[in-house]
């Protein structure tokens, strides 16, 4: 399996057990009477930036962790050049991303339509956000996997 | 990545070349061995400059590397 197609494989997988223990947390708190995310709004921006905080630093965490034990367990200490190949892929791979994103958008659009709570909108962001990440992911193993 | 109507000696211009191996040629043109496998499958078509690069790399024209097969539309 190529480096990059691993990689993918990882993203997929930190993304769900990031999403996963954050939702985790949250829910705890909110059961716990220590946060309200049915009533202010600006609990869900606080919310989201450390999301996002959290999110950036345990991935680089895992790509660090994830090269040594490749390191290991290959003998190949560089990390691979994205070539021409790599890129058309890249872009691809980012266009599927950008159509998923336009339908999380859109299905946010039409929940706050239909009245929807806001706090179930912004769950169903956050999910959102991760389908558009295993779409990017899934679809860069998809084109290497055609492709090779 | 579909398949395109390019064909490739790569194969054949490699074992002339002493049986160049695909990772020599990579590294030859800057792109990895996986690219080259896919481009010897006919399963990716490479831009014009890395056609060139290859090219040159077998001292060949480029129509002698590659030639392309127009489909009836």
């Amino acid at each position: 399996m190529l480096y990059h197609e691993k990689q993918s494989y990882l993203n997929i997988f930190s993304g769900i057990i990031i999403t996963a223990v954050f939702a985790l947390i949250v829910y705890n708190k909110q059961m716990a009477g220590l946060i309200d995310v049915t009533g202010d709004y600006r609990v869900w921006g606080y919310l989201l930036l450390i999301f996002v905080g959290v999110s950036v630093v345990a991935r680089i965490i895992i790509q660090i962790i994830f090269h040594i034990i490749n390191v290991i367990a290959t003998r190949e200490e560089d990390v691979p050049k994205k070539d021409e190949r790599d890129k058309m892929i890249e872009l691809k791979a980012l266009r599927n991303a950008y159509y998923s994103l336009s339908g999380v958008l859109l299905t946010m659009i039409i929940l706050l339509a239909l009245g929807v709570p806001i706090n179930a909108v912004f769950i169903a962001f956050i999910l959102g956000g991760l389908i558009t990440e295993i779409v990017e992911n899934s679809s860069q193993i998809y084109y290497y996997r055609r492709s090779s | 990545m579909s398949r395109a109507n390019i064909q490739n000696n790569i194969r054949r211009l490699r074992f002339d070349r002493d049986e160049m191996t695909q990772q020599e040629l990579a590294d030859a043109v800057g792109v990895s061995r996986q690219t080259i496998v896919a481009i010897e499958k006919g399963n990716y078509s490479p831009s014009l400059e890395l056609a060139f690069r290859i090219a040159m790399e077998f001292n060949s024209p480029l129509e002698e590397v590659f030639s392309y097969e127009a489909t009836e539309k």
